[in-house]
């Protein structure tokens, strides 16, 4: 079980819970997003195309896939001579990852990356957001990214990017509670108003007018994608109900979430 | 890096002069040397960088970020000086924690040593999770933790543990939730 009264010794300020000002976005880690969801029944996850992949204008989906078959043998971690983009990179992407690649080490680290993205309103991305797109396309669980996981983030992020444009509907740059909501519903999602307006209010840029930036517009539906998989797995009856204990939950979100 | 003697002066002697002593060294000393624009607020990046996990790499920058968030009452995105102090003792109180544990000096903690740690804070965990715990959290890549790993780690398993138990109200290790209760749970620790 897990522990009884006593609080593991350091203890949040206020006595215990880190209570009403935010718990803060957390640590992403792990690539967790898996394949994308596939239609599932009442609370449905984006219900285009297959089982994995993106559909038409789906949600992007997690890394492995976009991959491209691409063998790691060949120019890898090496500069290429201008002009001469490894086979499976996309150009734009290799291009982006020459001024990136500050420290011209062959690889992208969080910092670089954090440098490299910029929001609509031209705040940098949070750590958070970088770091899972590290976590998901770095093959190699070294903490920075190659050449041809940069291009597979890029790929991802064009297409999130594309998204976030087309909800936006107002064009105000961040996506408000109702445009979230429109959007989570037709990415197959089928959650409540007060559910997407309290993600958008927790992930709201401090002092900002409520809505979320293009950071955390990715994190949420990666996030969200990631969770619903993991319910899904122990929702076997397909009843919308879980039941499961302590270690589970703490394994499940563990894993899924970081 | 041992106390200076601070220049400036702070109220009246105290009855606990080494209370005061801290606090004139919080105040003189460390204070300014964190908050490195002189903003009075101690932002992520700067605290990140007055942060050391021992491996010279830099400290986890989600860590950082859970602790002061943790401390920030306002919600202005980093801390007064008050809240400083309480970020500094929490600091300095996990180093303790960790440096009982880290035997060898390494800056590393293993997956016993972490069993270790956190059986003594009370949990009761199977061994294949503190499996899931290191590879979760080894975010170098050593098949160990190091210090600013292991407060997240800390940080993570106690907001879960808290959520959990919200709703496992007859305390019996087991919970029944909904979709949208099952997100929201794990939303709030994000």
């Amino acid at each position: 079980g897990y522990p009884g009264g006593g609080n593991p010794p350091p203890n949040a300020p206020y006595g215990g819970g880190h209570g009403s000002y935010g718990p803060p976005p957390s640590a992403p880690y792990g690539g967790a997003a898996g394949p994308q969801g596939g239609p599932y029944g009442g609370y449905g996850a984006p219900g285009h195309g297959g089982q994995y992949g993106p559909g038409p204008g789906g949600a992007p989906s997690g890394p492995y896939g976009g991959y491209g078959g691409q063998p790691h043998g060949g120019p890898y971690g090496h500069h290429a001579p201008a002009g001469n983009i490894p086979p499976g990179v996309n150009p734009e992407a290799y291009q982006w990852f020459q001024t990136v690649d500050a420290d011209r080490s062959g690889f992208i680290n969080l910092k670089e990356l954090k440098q490299a993205l910029v929001n609509s309103n031209w705040s940098a991305f949070n750590d958070e957001t970088c770091l899972m797109m590290i976590n998901m396309f770095d093959k190699t669980r070294s903490g920075r990214i190659d050449m041809f996981g940069f291009s597979a983030l890029w790929d991802f992020m064009q297409r999130w990017r594309a998204l976030f444009q087309q909800y936006d509907r107002d064009r105000s740059g961040s996506i408000s509670g109702t445009e979230l909501h429109q959007a989570l519903a037709q990415m197959g999602y089928n959650l409540s108003p007060q559910f997407t307006d309290m993600l958008v209010q927790r992930f709201t840029l401090r002092g900002g007018r409520p809505g979320i930036q293009l950071d955390r517009f990715i994190q949420v539906c990666t996030q969200l994608q990631s969770m619903t998989q993991a319910f899904r797995e122990k929702d076997t009856t397909m009843t919308g109900n879980i039941r499961l204990n302590y270690e589970d939950f703490l394994s499940g979100a563990i894993t899924r979430l970081m | 890096d041992r106390i200076k003697k601070p220049s400036c002066k702070e109220g009246a002697p105290r009855p606990n002069l080494f209370i005061c002593k801290y606090r004139q060294y919080l105040i003189c000393v460390l204070f300014p040397r964190v908050d490195k624009d002189r903003s009075g607020v101690i932002s992520d990046s700067e605290l990140q960088q007055a942060l050391s996990n021992g491996t010279w790499t830099p400290f986890n920058p989600v860590t950082v970020r859970s602790i002061i968030s943790m401390f920030d009452r306002e919600n202005k995105g980093g801390v007064n000086f008050n809240e400083f102090a309480g970020v500094w003792k929490y600091i300095t109180d996990w180093q303790n924690i960790f440096r009982t544990y880290d035997r060898d000096n390494s800056g590393f903690i293993d997956k016993n040593e972490l069993k270790q740690a956190l059986t003594g804070f009370g949990y009761r965990l199977s061994d294949q999770f503190y499996s899931t715990l290191i590879e979760k959290f080894d975010r170098q890549r050593k098949g160990q933790v190091a210090f600013d790993d292991f407060i997240q780690c800390c940080i993570v398993l106690q907001r879960l543990t808290d959520v959990f138990r919200r709703y496992d109200t007859d305390q019996d290790g087991w919970i029944q939730v909904s979709y949208e209760q099952y997100l929201s749970m794990v939303f709030n620790i994000v």
